[in-house]
């Protein structure tokens, strides 16, 4: 059972990290594909961004023969409409027409080489075209785009992107929208950047060699905007299947590869759990069989043929365990999908080649389990055995406790991780922010040009205590302006700094701290284009030891000038895995994201008076909105996902690892029933007995935890670093743990001991 | 000191009911040396184990020092037993994990007594047996008469007032066998009462009174003093 168990959640484990590692594998040309990614580095800081400015693509393209083709990718959020229905469509995405070449996204309908090559063309994946046009063929079509209605053809229809591509999408436009209709000069623009790029690099060229020639190239083409704007950008390549799990530069979507290392840790643990029941149950048992073996040597078996015997048991069980396995693992691999939210695998008969594995290595268990049984079983002496005076070898007994310590050190340090992760959960979601994010909520119009109309129109709503209008909320995301501040020296400072676009109410409706001068305000004509608000990192990147120096110093920023006329605190506009960055705000009145600040009573009729006026105001978009703290929160998603599973494999390895205790404790009492029997004629009382027992496996638990207790520290301090924010593992983790461990161990064990204690010496006396 | 009226015990399991005593009634008095015969199944183990308030009867009275013990409960027997009764089986039953010392030594550890005096009384009765020179030795490396010698340590290091012997010499040879007997009838002279459950009509010999029992009753009565 514990064994069937075992191979479950390893099998579980296992596809869940092949899915992990198969990311973009799908691709037939995955291995000739980079992406190129560039860091730039300003006078101040170097930015770690996700790929080079729009003008390096094409360019290298032509430079250097060895790249076959290249591919930028932009993601854009778009208002879709057809006929009265309208659609914000988040999973679009700019896309050059070599997408198809570069990529293996299979295109239904249409032709791969045109279908993105003229302006507003658009392919939809196969769920996206079912939403828009039902049943109906929608090559030809025409949609309109954005708020101002482009016409645009559907040019194409592609399968859906696979679960395990990093890059998403359900639509596709033509980027030649972008590079010839709306910015005619993109392709020619070194210092602007905003989408991703791929290489596609022709068979046998070194991407090593390539990368050393980009240094040079840039100097070339670039180097004196370079120098003049001091940012150098520098160009890596990254191989395309590497992007998903160990590129750092997205942020929070992709996968991580120190997971796919604990998970596989994790599975061969409950693996080796597992296997070690099995030997420890069978090697206990072996003592029960003793005098089988004798009678079958007396009626003539060979060794040989007592130990294929036992073997061959051994992985018959196995195989047992393997099928049972199979069957449940198929059974709860939905859940398991929805525990890891994403389908990892169809179904298991989808992967007939892991389902074997799993088989093999069953056997291989088997084989394993059953030799060292074999071996012991198979020397018993008959003679010996068959007058009942058969004991036990205390290198059986040493080995046993041995695997019961591994076992527990193995459950212990997987309950100091569960303890770690849901803490370090605990201590995101309880820290204080810096603002204020209940009953806050936000809607994105996009621009519309209602929105300030918008604004005002839902102030007059009892329930709304307050308004404002920007460009970002904390969790949104922000862009990093280019900018020049006077430093501490009285230099203006290149840096490239976040930036928040707010107006005169913001600082005041999510109750950022002003530390040094003033927030923004009407009564400051200036206001509204002169004037800037940083944050403490930024006072501090620019050398000021305190935020009064920093108040009335120069800035120059995306054509704005002006003073900085106040220093807010340090508040939490990325998620805890992010230090806290330097920050810039400024007042604009063009931006897209309304939060009104909302009593708690009665928020249905209050989110419908607020939809009524978008209906009138905003008519041409589909209302939308979310609560701010839940949507902070959702940055962590995939660490509560990660907790869950390792609370959930955590469990199991628990289970079985007691499932082992308890058996090698019935073994053990049945073992010491004469032991038992004579203390208590002697006098010993009921519990003196239960601890007698207890104690000794208590030590080994105990054992197990100083084992244990190094190792999980280990591993959780390293995955504690991704965290720039995070808890400290505590003294009270280990004692909890160790605790937990104790008490499960005494609970299985004392059942056993109670049981024997109670018993009537006089019968275990009796069985001489 | 034992008075024993009309006392039943019978065993079930699911299909057979066995009668282990019959309405058995006898009495020992303080200083007495009894043994018990009769063939295998007549009852006498389960006899000893009552009077050895291991076991509880079915039904009767049993009186131990004057106090009816019969419906006793494990914690009280076990106490009770513990200060006043000292075992020795046919198999020794010494604990095989601990020494020749820490056999002995166990009936003082469980009446609490402190270690020091531990450590004087058992040496005291270990060297009684003569066995002071094995005190360190392990069970599995002694003798059956040396191993037996250790069980009479065990069952007298606590001064009880009773001694159940059950078979003591069924494992040994006979000169073995004859030194075990002499050490129950010194201790015996010495005032501990012995009850001795035995096949052996030699071993018989060494008692005052012979009480043989069939089918789970008394039969007769030998007094041999």
């Amino acid at each position: 059972m514990g064994l069937t168990v075992g191979m479950t959640a390893c099998f579980l484990i296992f596809l869940y990290i092949r899915f992990e590692l198969s990311y973009d594998s799908f691709h037939s040309k995955a291995d000739r594909i980079y992406r190129i990614v560039c860091d730039i580095k300003t006078p101040t800081e170097v930015i770690k961004a996700g790929g080079p400015s729009w003008a390096v693509p094409p360019n290298v393209k032509d430079e250097f023969p060895e790249i076959e083709s290249f591919v930028r990718l932009s993601n854009t959020g778009i208002l879709v409409r057809k006929g009265d229905a309208k659609f914000q469509e988040e999973h679009s995405m700019w896309a050059d027409s070599s997408i198809f070449h570069v990529f293996d996204f299979r295109l239904l309908k249409g032709n791969p080489k045109t279908a993105l090559r003229d302006e507003l063309c658009v392919v939809f994946s196969e769920t996206a075209a079912k939403k828009y046009f039902g049943k109906s063929n929608p090559i030809g079509q025409t949609l309109l785009l954005f708020g101002e209605g482009l016409p645009a053809r559907v040019t194409g229809i592609m399968k859906d992107i696979p679960e395990n591509s990093h890059i998403k999408a359900d639509m596709l436009l033509s980027m030649s929208t972008l590079t010839k209709r709306f910015n005619p000069d993109l392709d020619g623009q070194w210092g602007n950047y905003g989408a991703s790029a791929y290489l596609l690099l022709k068979p046998g060229s070194n991407p090593k060699a390539l990368q050393a020639k980009f240094p040079a190239f840039l100097e070339k083409r670039n180097g004196k905007e370079m120098k003049q704007s001091q940012m150098y950008a520098t160009l890596t390549l990254e191989p395309l299947q590497d992007v998903y799990l160990r590129s750092t530069r997205d942020g929070k979507n992709t996968g991580n590869i120190t997971n796919v290392y604990i998970f596989s840790v994790v599975a061969t643990f409950i693996l080796m759990i597992a296997c070690i029941n099995f030997i420890n149950l069978t090697t206990a048992r072996s003592s029960e069989r003793a005098k089988e073996v004798g009678i079958r040597k007396v009626v003539g078996a060979a060794r040989t043929q007592l130990a294929r015997q036992f073997i061959g048991e051994s992985v018959i069980i196995c195989i047992i365990a393997f099928l049972l396995a199979v069957i449940l693992s198929s059974l709860l691999l939905p859940l398991f999908n929805q525990l890891a939210g994403k389908t990892v695998s169809q179904g298991i008969f989808q992967n007939a080649r892991y389902v074997l594995m799993l088989f093999l290595a069953a056997i291989g268990i088997g084989l394993l389990a059953g030799i060292y049984p074999a071996l012991v079983l198979s020397s018993f002496k008959p003679v010996v055995v068959l007058k009942g005076r058969f004991a036990t070898g205390t290198r059986g007994i040493i080995l046993r406790k041995g695997l019961v310590v591994a076992q527990f050190s193995i459950s212990v340090a997987l309950i100091i991780g569960t303890i770690v992760v849901y803490d370090q959960m605990n201590f995101m979601r309880n820290r204080a922010l810096g603002f204020r994010k209940d009953l806050m909520l936000v809607m994105n119009t996009d621009g519309d040009p209602g929105t300030e109309a918008f604004k005002q129109a839902i102030k007059g709503i009892p329930a709304v205590k307050s308004t404002s209008l920007s460009s970002s909320v904390p969790g949104s995301g922000n862009p990093g302006a280019y900018s020049e501040i006077e430093n501490k020296k009285g230099d203006l400072q290149i840096a490239n700094l976040d930036l928040y676009f707010v107006d005169f109410n913001y600082i005041d409706q999510f109750k950022i701290k002003v530390l040094a001068g003033r927030g923004f305000s009407r009564d400051f004509l200036t206001d509204t284009t002169q004037a800037m608000v940083l944050n403490e990192a930024a006072v501090k990147m620019f050398g000021y030891s305190s935020p009064q120096e920093a108040i009335g110093r120069r800035f120059k920023q995306w054509g704005r000038e002006g003073k900085i006329i106040g220093v807010i605190k340090d508040f939490h506009f990325r998620a805890l895995q992010e230090p806290i960055k330097p920050l810039s705000m400024r007042i604009e009145q063009r931006t897209n994201l309304v939060s009104a600040n909302v009593s708690a009573a009665n928020m249905t009729a209050t989110l419908a008076s607020i939809e009524a006026k978008w209906k009138t105001l905003i008519p041409n978009r589909p209302f939308s909105y979310f609560f701010l703290d839940e949507f902070f929160n959702k940055q962590y998603r995939d660490e509560e996902r990660f907790g869950k599973l390792f609370l959930n494999f955590a469990i199991l390895a628990i289970f079985i690892s007691c499932l082992g205790l308890l058996g090698l404790a019935s073994y053990s009492t049945m073992q010491r029933t004469k032991e038992i029997g004579i203390r208590k004629v002697m006098g010993a009382s009921v519990r003196g007995i239960i601890n007698l027992l207890s104690n000794e496996f208590l030590t080994l638990v105990i054992l197990s935890f100083f084992i244990a207790m190094p190792i999980a520290w280990y591993f959780m301090h390293a995955w504690l670093q991704d965290f720039a924010y995070r808890t400290e593992i505590g003294w009270w983790v280990f004692v909890l743990a160790g605790s937990i461990a104790v008490l499960i161990a005494v609970f299985t064990v004392s059942f056993q001991a109670i049981k024997a204690a109670i018993a009537n010496p006089v019968k275990s006396l009796r069985t001489e | 000191m034992i008075k024993i009226a009309e006392l039943e015990k019978i065993y079930r399991t699911e299909e057979v009911e066995t009668v282990a005593l019959n309405k058995l009634s006898f009495e020992v008095k303080e200083g007495e040396f009894v043994a018990v015969m009769g063939p295998s199944g007549c009852g006498k183990s389960t006899l000893l184990n009552i009077v050895g308030l291991l076991d509880d009867p079915d039904k009767g009275s049993f009186l131990f020092n004057g106090i009816e013990v019969a419906d006793f409960n494990e914690r009280k027997r076990a106490d009770l037993r513990k200060r006043n009764i000292g075992f020795v089986f046919q198999s020794f039953n010494l604990i095989d994990e601990l020494t020749v010392f820490e056999n002995v030594e166990l009936p003082l550890i469980y009446l609490g007594v402190k270690a020091p005096e531990r450590k004087k009384r058992v040496e005291a009765v270990l060297d009684k047996m003569q066995i002071m020179h094995r005190r360190n030795h392990y069970p599995q490396q002694l003798s059956g008469g040396q191993q037996q010698r250790v069980a009479v340590a065990r069952a007298v290091v606590n001064k009880p007032k009773l001694i159940l012997a059950d078979e003591p010499t069924g494992n040994l040879d006979s000169s073995n066998g004859n030194e075990v007997m002499q050490l129950l009838t010194d201790l015996n002279e010495q005032g501990t009462t012995i009850i001795m459950v035995t096949h052996s009509e030699h071993d018989a010999r060494y008692s005052h009174r012979i009480i043989r029992m069939l089918d789970g009753q008394t039969v007769t009565e030998n007094i041999l003093v």
